[in-house]
């Protein structure tokens, strides 16, 4: 388990602040942001080579926060995985295994065992200069695991690998964690990696959680025009809200949002400047003007189309950029192709006011 | 390849075998200068065996001493930021400006009898003026930047995310820094200390004004020069020069980064 209070760490004129976050006892955790949004320095606090202005790091209900790195029992694997030159991969792996006194298992035989789970036994008498990139990562993670650490921080662990070796580095790193029940926080600034490996991810912003909760939660209801951006979550449109419904008690009520040349029926919980986040599978399009429960039904235009397999995204224009995704079936069976001019439907409720 | 590319290539091509003619042929001529016969004459003199002998145990203490002092030193300037890092590096080069006259008088006032720090060392019987202890005063004067400077760049050229690395898996502080950091720098600190090494035979300048007798080698040559003339002098430079050649080369096979 790891858990942090309020943790505020300064690097040069960069601020960390208020970080809260509570990753359970072998739970994966991701740290996503964009490039400079503070996961390395996050990580480096964690750690414990980062000087904390403020707040208590807790591992397994111990406090640490006081602590050297070396007493804190966790596995850092770094983006450029940082591997010992002067050493080969044996000893690299073998780095941070201790000969034991007595009887206990041999440094030797743990560095055997992580090679064989990860493949890397021919790797064993080399040198690391010329290793490929996720061959170094093989090592990199054998090395951060070799001390059976009972956390283990990654940072980018795939940023530097072709995405073939990628995926198959995710599904081994995913298998490794559950097998060896590592409490895991890793930092990426891709949102798909949180989706497939994630129990738990944190949006970093400028130094601070802008949301934390479940890979899906973030997904589905981003709580910040920020986090709809990063996440991906689709449409983001900046705009005000004007309450049409007459009355004012509380709980949700109906309102009008306008954004720019769009004015869309939307259900809203307060007024004012506001954005709204529209997901693309929500949009449904039409040739022809057709009555339906959607509220919302605008004219637009083909822009073009970008094909992912069996979904087609649809570039939308509409007086401002929309982009709805169908399947490709439909999209054939519509006949849409750009220049086309459409009915964009959606409804009142699929409209995310944050 | 245009006649005008070729033209310029040969041009600068020229230019530096100007140079290189120049620093190689001198060398060259002194060389083939003696005969073998001579050196070996020379050798049986022991004056001369005696400062050579003198030459190598200052300039190695003096060099034991920089090291001992300028290692550590070298670690804080290339990792740490500490206030005055850069008055610090300014300061710890001085020397490389300052003349070696110059840096002998300043030597000489400050280790001498006269003044408060040289009298107090005197009271402890450690002499310096036409002492041993003013040669490798001098000798560490002139040749601690060079030693302080390589070993920095050696530190520097280590990544500092290695110790890091090596802490969180289990090293305290100093065992990264054994473990990691000094094998990954030690060949550039071994070639700035050698460095260092010969720069301290090579002193003449401050070694002169401190401590004439006993002479190291250098002063033996100048001496031999300006009593009994050149020829005098050649074996006794022949056999400096082959020791500056030697350091040459063993510099040049610790340094793996230039090689391709």
């Amino acid at each position: 388990m790891i858990r942090l209070e309020n943790l505020h760490v300064r690097v040069g004129n960069f601020d960390l602040r208020d970080i809260t976050l509570e990753v359970p006892k072998g739970g994966y955790a991701l740290i996503i942001g964009p490039t400079g949004s503070g996961k390395t320095t996050l990580l480096e606090a964690i750690a414990g080579h980062a000087q904390l202005r403020a707040g208590r790091v807790f591992m397994h209900d111990d406090e640490v926060t006081h602590l050297p790195p070396e007493q804190r029992g966790l596995g850092f694997v770094y983006q450029q995985y940082h591997l010992f030159p002067h050493l080969s991969v044996r000893e690299n792996i073998g780095y941070g295994l201790r000969q034991p006194r007595g009887n206990g298992p041999r440094p030797a035989d743990r560095v055997a065992e992580l090679a064989g789970m990860l493949a890397i036994e021919p790797l064993l008498e080399r040198r690391v200069r010329g290793l490929s990139g996720g061959e170094q990562q093989r090592v990199a993670l054998a090395r951060a695991l070799a001390p059976k650490p009972s956390i283990l921080l990654l940072d980018e662990p795939f940023a530097a690998v072709d995405p073939a070796t990628r995926q198959v580095l995710r599904r081994e790193l995913r298998e490794l964690h559950e097998r060896e029940g590592i409490t895991t926080l890793q930092v990426t600034h891709d949102f798909d990696e949180a989706l497939r490996l994630g129990d738990l991810v944190a949006v970093l912003a400028e130094g601070r959680i802008a949301q934390s909760g479940t890979p899906e939660q973030v997904f589905r209801y981003p709580n910040s025009a920020f986090v709809a951006r990063f996440v991906g979550t689709g449409n983001v449109i900046a705009g005000t809200v004007e309450r049409t419904e007459t009355g004012d008690g509380p709980g949700p009520f109906r309102a009008r949002f306008t954004g720019g040349s769009l004015v869309l029926d939307v259900v809203a919980e307060r007024e004012g400047a506001i954005h709204a986040v529209l997901r693309p599978e929500d949009i449904v399009l039409s040739l022809t003007h057709h009555s339906g429960s959607a509220r919302n039904h605008i004219e637009g235009r083909v822009v073009r189309l970008e094909r992912i397999g069996p979904v087609t995204l649809v570039h939308l224009d509409v007086g401002r950029p929309l982009i709805a995704s169908l399947t490709t079936q439909s999209v054939e069976e519509m006949g849409l192709k750009s220049g086309i001019a459409v009915i964009v439907a959606f409804k009142a409720t699929a409209i995310l006011l944050v | 390849m245009t006649v005008r590319s070729l033209v310029s290539r040969v041009a600068l091509a020229a230019l530096g075998a100007l140079l290189v003619l120049f620093i190689v042929g001198p060398l060259l001529r002194l060389l083939f200068f003696g005969s073998p016969e001579s050196l070996v004459e020379a050798l049986r003199d022991p004056e001369l065996r005696d400062s050579i002998a003198l030459t190598v145990f200052t300039a190695s203490t003096a060099t034991l001493i920089a090291a001992l002092l300028g290692v550590p030193l070298a670690y804080l300037l290339a990792r740490r930021n500490f206030p005055g890092r850069r008055l610090v590096q300014g300061l710890i080069e001085l020397p490389v400006v300052v003349p070696h006259p110059v840096a002998g008088i300043a030597l000489l006032l400050f280790l001498g009898r006269r003044s408060e720090v040289g009298g107090a060392l005197g009271q402890l019987g450690l002499e310096f003026v036409s002492h041993v202890p003013g040669i490798i005063a001098a000798m560490l004067f002139v040749s601690a930047p060079i030693l302080v400077s390589g070993a920095r760049e050696a530190f520097r050229s280590v990544d500092p995310q290695l110790e890091r690395v090596a802490r969180t898996l289990g090293d305290s502080a100093w065992d990264a820094f054994r473990r990691v950091t000094l094998p990954l720098a030690g060949r550039g600190v071994l070639a700035g200390s050698i460095l260092a090494w010969s720069r301290s035979v090579s002193e003449f300048g401050s070694i002169v004004i401190l401590t004439y007798n006993p002479k190291v080698a250098s002063i033996y040559i100048f001496d031999r020069f300006t009593t009994f003339g050149l020829e005098a002098a050649v074996p006794a430079a022949v056999i400096l020069l082959l020791v500056a050649l030697t350091v040459l080369v063993v510099i040049r096979v610790l340094q793996p980064g230039e090689r391709q």
